[in-house]
């Protein structure tokens, strides 16, 4: 009988990891797999599964019928771009709320909770109007601005959480020393809130990489599309070629897919700390 | 794990280290450091006001105007409120919003018992973290369109996945997207699905902050592990749940990238959602001044769920379990 419970206890931690992995992993299996199907063994009946003659014909492509490395490229200059760009102002927020004698404090803090959660189809009309007048249309600018901004509370929350674990007495001790404030920040408070601030930017490169709507609208011209509008080119009016949008949906999984692993323990962390993006 | 901070910083600010809040500035050096204080904070708050404030007042300004980009020569004419006395009129308007209302009744819920089963899963002792980690990550980290688009093909009639499932059981195939009720059934498991490991995750945080010994000293007293859950899992989580039902609601409000990628907002305006109504009112029908009036509607919704989260934030601030 004692001998069973643990065996008890190893079978149900199988079973959920089991269930988890499965859910989170089956959709992305299943679009592998039909990505690697022909036309043809995809009209079979009943359908199959594992594909039968694996094929990388899709792939192909995916790469010719739509500019699909350049929607990559583009995904990728707008991520980047804005993740620094709040990052950077982020850095200098959060520094600011945790370490400086601010007015307001609370009430500061409380607009950026409450701007994480503006909803973003109010955002787009008026954001469109003044990319229009701006003549940002179509220009990279015209999301990356708002990008790093949409994305700057979550940052702001986030870093602030790390920085206020750093000791004041850390840079008060380096003051003494001589340093500046602006000295100390880059000597003591930087490479310490380091991790912090590496979180944030994850945070904020994955919420520009998936982002929709505003890049449904900014960008008119697809040789300027992003990935998650330049997929939803590849369906016609009424077909929908599933091997052909699979293979290029797993092309633009992968990038994503691969950060996140990566850095899988920093993303929790990140997303617990900063809470505030569903 | 790190622990979450959210409450902290609130905290923070009040007790935990008042001589930074209180203080009238007297000293230069003081004065140096709040100005130093509106440098740091010059930079993100130029940004909000542009994209964010700027945009949002111009929102609101338009909603009174009629802006027809359609018609440019009957000019931009100020209605008052007839944009929304128009919406409170407009069939499509009320479609919308009761499809939106519908999605959030069933898919909150929804994705709360799912997420709260994968964060009491996730939460066993695993050997090897990591494809449990990650098999709550990737539904987070997939754009919602592509959510939307997977899912799509899931419900394809012929050649779906769940289709194969169901005639393999025995069941006829149904007509998962054509079907209004059966599309909006579709639409809410693929919102779940994409929105419950985010849940999940949060949840687990709260989960972990659970002492062990409670469980220890419960099982001595002979409680099962139902007991357990209902008298110490659930009460110590309560703050957590709360949290992520706010924040699920807020963003149910403004669902968008999951129908429009299964559905389009079809059959006929069946599953299109308030957030769907007002992209087409403005970039399809062209109609800026009574899309800006919806949208305006919009923000004001979400900004009262928003508020009762500050208020539950701020309130709540050092509760156990809650951070």
């Amino acid at each position: 009988m004692t001998a069973l419970i643990p065996l008890r206890r190893k079978t149900v931690v199988w079973f959920a990891a089991i269930v988890v992995a499965v859910n989170g992993f089956f959709p992305a299996l299943w679009i592998l797999f039909t990505s690697l199907k022909t036309e043809t063994e995809l009209m079979r009946y009943p359908i199959t599964y594992v594909p039968d003659a694996p094929t990388l014909a899709n792939y192909q492509q995916a790469f010719t019928e739509q500019p699909l490395l350049r929607f990559l490229w583009n995904s990728f200059v707008v991520a980047s771009l804005s993740t620094l760009l709040c990052v950077l102002v982020s850095a200098l927020a959060a520094y600011a709320l945790t370490r400086l004698r601010i007015p307001k404090r609370n009430l500061i803090m409380s607009v950026l909770l409450a701007v994480a959660m503006f909803p973003l189809i109010s955002l787009m009309v008026p954001l469109f109007k003044l990319m229009r007048e701006l003549g940002l249309l179509n220009t990279y600018l015209a999301l990356i601005l708002p990008y790093a901004v949409l994305s700057m509370p979550v940052c702001t929350l986030v870093m602030a959480s790390f920085f206020q674990d750093i000791p004041p007495d850390l840079e008060a001790a380096a003051m003494i020393d001589g340093c500046s404030r602006v000295g100390a920040l880059f000597r003591v408070v930087v490479p310490l809130a380091a991790p912090g601030v590496f979180t944030a930017a994850i945070l904020a490169f994955v919420n520009a990489w998936d982002e929709f709507l505003l890049a449904l609208t900014m960008m008119s011209r697809v040789s300027m599309r992003t990935l998650s509008v330049g997929i939803t080119l590849y369906q016609g009016e009424f077909a929908f070629p599933w091997p052909l949008i699979s293979a290029a949906l797993i092309v633009a999984i992968v990038p994503i897919s691969i950060l996140i692993a990566l850095f899988q323990e920093r993303v929790v962390g990140g997303l617990t700390a900063g809470g505030v993006k569903g | 794990m790190r622990r979450p901070a959210r409450g902290r910083l609130f905290d923070h600010a009040t007790t935990a280290n008042p001589a930074l809040n209180d203080a009238p500035v007297s000293t230069g050096k003081d004065l140096s450091e709040r100005a130093l204080g509106f440098l740091l904070l010059m930079p993100a708050a130029l940004l909000l006001g542009l994209i964010v404030f700027y945009p949002i007042a111009n929102l609101v300004y338009d909603s009174f105007f009629s802006i027809l980009l359609t018609q440019p020569g009957l000019g931009e004419p100020f209605v008052g409120l007839d944009n929304y006395a128009r919406a409170m009129e407009d069939e499509r308007f009320w479609h919308a919003t009761g499809h939106t209302a519908l999605y959030a009744i069933i898919t909150v819920p929804g994705a709360l018992v799912v997420g709260l089963g994968l964060a009491l899963l996730a939460n066993l002792p695993f050997k090897r973290k990591w494809p449990v980690r990650l098999g709550l990550l990737l539904p987070w980290a997939l754009p919602l369109v592509f959510a939307g688009l997977i899912f799509r093909w899931f419900f394809e009639y012929k050649q779906g996945f769940v289709n194969d499932v169901m005639t393999r059981l025995g069941f006829e195939p149904l007509a998962w997207l054509t079907d209004p009720k059966l599309a909006t059934l579709a639409i809410s498991i693929a919102i779940i699905w994409k929105t419950s490991s985010f849940m999940a995750l949060m949840l687990l945080a709260g989960l972990q902050t659970i002492p062990k010994s409670l469980y220890e000293a419960a099982e001595v007293d002979g409680a099962t592990k139902w007991q357990q859950f209902r008298e110490i899992t659930l009460p110590m989580l309560r703050p957590a749940i709360f949290v992520a039902l706010i924040f699920r609601t807020i963003t149910a409000i403004q669902t968008f990238d999951i129908p429009y990628a299964m559905t389009g907002g079809g059959p006929g305006d069946s599953t299109e959602t308030l957030a769907m109504y007002i992209h087409k009112t403005t970039l399809d029908f062209l109609d800026f001044g009574y899309g800006s009036a919806l949208a305006t509607l919009m923000f004001v919704i979400s900004m009262v769920a928003t508020s009762g989260y500050l208020r539950y934030t701020r309130r709540g601030s050092g509760r156990p379990g809650e951070d």
